[in-house]
């Protein structure tokens, strides 16, 4: 399972961002370029229908292909409570040949993506990973290179970590408590809750910028 | 990886499989001075398609398979024979499969047993039985060599020692005897050298015999 909140930012205050992270989690950023199709099962296939993520990296020279199901948020009172989505998530490496094969037992191309972007990994209590994403879309299938920009101007912010049955509430009060210390630049809560923009985002990023990058927190 | 043969024993019209014939080949290995080493076991299980309305057309694959060695525990192996594919994937593919509830395992076989050392060549004797069942439903015979990795420059020495065992088991009489069917590999779109995908296809082939000699 995995512990995620999401939140938007301007692309203008995003390098802002960046040196915040950076001096949060004092590692260096990675890049990230995904292909992410996500397939739907079939009118008549499943007990119920169901949905997968197939995820290609290219940022690496050959490119390599990841299964990604995302299950069900935790549910109840107590997770109601919670600031942080809770969830299932599996993920398994697989060969090229994914698509062929999840097209084969019976799985339909519901909409693709092309997600560009940086994210940070470290530890503070759990182990975070922080994703700033630029999602763009395909006008034609398959065509990465003519992809255009969903929300033009606008990047997404994910903050997760993974987490188990026994370790959820540290872990969920970890990413709480990472989350404040980007609080003047967005606000952050549970996927599918987006609360928008925050007012003091322009002062903080100014701020940001004017100090530089390199102090860790 | 060294490149592998599978074999699996095919019983004469009218007998049956029995763990006698298992004991007799062996000992046969054993003669030439094969030594045993340790246990082996692979898993392999069949999916079947859940269809929510059983009135409504499917379309899909009905069935496919799955396949995990005890040598390569982090990975899975599905077969899709009709479309001609196999896919390698960590082995929580399985997971996923179970949260997506699109397919079900239908019945699960176990092949197990001990290899055996006989020089560059190692020699796994397996039985085929359903999990939780002691029920023999096949034999099998894995043959590794173990200096070469391609295909086609093993398959003069493979040829030769698979010739040799033939004859080696043909003295002992037994109702039935080994058979090596060779996959199409470059229909799945596997070449040179051998990999796991290889094996999992050799599999695939070899449980569509199996299936057929209970039936008959």
């Amino acid at each position: 399972m995995e512990c995620v909140v999401q939140g938007i930012i301007e692309a203008q205050h995003v390098e802002a961002l960046e040196i915040l992270l950076q001096g949060l989690s004092g590692v260096p950023r990675e890049h990230f370029k995904i292909h992410e199709l996500c397939l739907k099962s079939g009118p008549n296939l499943g007990a119920v229908s169901s949905e997968v993520r197939l995820l290609c990296n290219l940022e690496r020279p050959e490119p390599s292909w990841t299964v990604r199901h995302i299950g069900g948020a935790m549910r109840g009172p107590g997770a109601e409570q919670l600031s942080v989505l809770v969830r299932t998530t599996t993920e398994s490496k697989v060969s090229k040949n994914a698509l062929r094969f999840f097209y084969a037992l019976g799985y339909k191309l519901d909409h693709e993506l092309l997600k560009v972007g940086f994210m940070f990994h470290f530890h503070r209590v759990a182990l975070i990973t922080v994703t700033v994403t630029s999602t763009n879309k395909m006008p034609k299938l398959h065509v990465i290179e003519e992809a255009i920009p969903v929300t033009p101007g606008m990047q997404l912010v994910e903050v997760s970590a993974p987490a188990t049955a026994d370790n959820y509430n540290e872990v969920v009060a970890a990413v709480s408590s990472f989350c404040e210390y980007l609080a003047p630049l967005l606000h952050l809560s549970k996927p599918g809750h987006l609360t928008g923009l925050v007012p003091t985002v322009a002062a903080a990023a100014a701020s940001l910028m004017s100090k530089g990058s390199g102090q860790v927190l | 990886m060294p490149v592998k043969w599978l074999l699996h024993w095919q019983p004469n019209a009218g007998t049956t499989i029995n763990s006698q014939v298992l004991t007799e080949v062996s000992q046969c290995v054993e003669g030439i001075n094969g030594i045993k080493g340790g246990r082996w076991k692979s898993t392999l299980s069949i999916y079947k398609a859940i269809a929510r309305d059983l009135n409504a057309p499917l379309e899909c694959a009905r069935d496919f398979l799955g396949i995990s060695f005890q040598e390569q525990p982090n990975k899975h192996y599905f077969i899709l024979r009709g479309q001609r594919l196999v896919l390698e994937a960590d082995s929580n593919i399985q997971s996923i499969m179970e949260k997506l509830q699109s397919y079900r395992t239908r019945i699960s076989l176990n092949i197990e047993g001990f290899q055996y050392q006989l020089g560059d060549f190692l020699v796994k004797m397996g039985k085929v039985v359903i999990t939780h069942s002691e029920n023999l439903r096949g034999i099998v015979m894995e043959v590794e060599y173990l200096p070469i990795s391609s295909l086609e420059k093993s398959r003069q020495i493979m040829e030769e020692f698979v010739d040799i065992w033939q004859e080696l088991v043909s003295r002992k009489s037994l109702p039935g005897h080994f058979m090596h069917i060779e996959p199409n590999f470059s229909e799945y779109g596997l070449s040179d050298p051998y990999s796991f995908q290889h094996t999992a296809v050799q599999y695939v082939t070899v449980m569509i015999q199996l299936m057929a000699s209970v039936r008959n």
